[in-house]
């Protein structure tokens, strides 16, 4: 799976966990962008994100992403 | 009451417990909620429209999802943060219902767990069910 096609599977789960179908994201985006990215949705985003890739996030990866680019860097690393 | 850390939790770990709701119970949940919605009043409201009798509150059964986590899975630390249900079957006032709930998914990142949950008459029959995401609290005083 190319970083594009991670990427364009990450935009789709933030679009069902945040009920927004305008929501795009990037590399750079960050929590302060997406209004309502607050700390438990955060969680369940990450939950969706899990479900969505087959794969699981450690408790410091949850805490410690600084962007949507770190993001997929992990996901990318577990797939 | 239960104390299990999320450590602690597994996988088909399971907790349950009889229940029968009564018109006192009814009762207090309509002075709580205000809820006085005929179904729940009126005898003959809720037969004309189907039903054997008054259907008890469907977020009062649900409240006995709170105890199901709240004191036993994993009881002390829980912490609710989303709860589906869904409403198959009416309750009547004065049934024993089972409350039945087994732990169905553990996510270690996000230190949180998922109870799938039921409630059934005596005969078996599912009457509600829902899925309980829970979280652990810890104490941060010191």
């Amino acid at each position: 799976m190319s970083r594009q096609e991670i990427l364009d599977s990450v935009n789709s789960v933030f679009r069902e966990v945040f009920d927004r179908d305008e929501i795009t994201v990037n590399e750079e985006t960050t929590a302060a962008d997406v209004e309502g990215w607050d700390s438990l949705r955060h969680i369940t985003l990450i939950e969706a994100i899990e479900d969505e890739f087959d794969m699981r996030f450690k408790m410091n990866e949850v805490t410690g992403m600084k962007n949507v680019g770190e993001m997929l860097d992990i996901i990318a690393e577990r797939i | 009451m239960k104390h299990y850390s999320f450590e602690e939790m597994t996988i088909g770990m399971e907790a349950s417990f009889d229940v029968i709701i009564t018109e006192h119970e009814m009762e207090a949940f309509r002075v709580l909620s205000g809820d006085e919605n005929p179904m729940h009043m009126d005898e003959n409201y809720a037969k004309d429209r189907g039903f054997d009798g008054r259907v008890v509150y469907g977020m009062l059964a649900a409240a006995y999802y709170s105890r199901l986590v709240g004191m036993e899975l994993p009881g002390e630390k829980c912490l609710i943060n989303e709860v589906k249900l869904t409403f198959a079957n009416p309750i009547y006032a004065g049934e024993r219902l089972k409350v039945r709930g087994e732990v169905t998914d553990l996510r270690e990142g996000t230190r949180r767990m998922k109870v799938k949950a039921n409630m059934t008459d005596e005969a078996g029959n599912i009457r509600n069910e829902a899925v309980i995401t829970v979280s652990f609290t810890e104490d941060v005083s010191s």
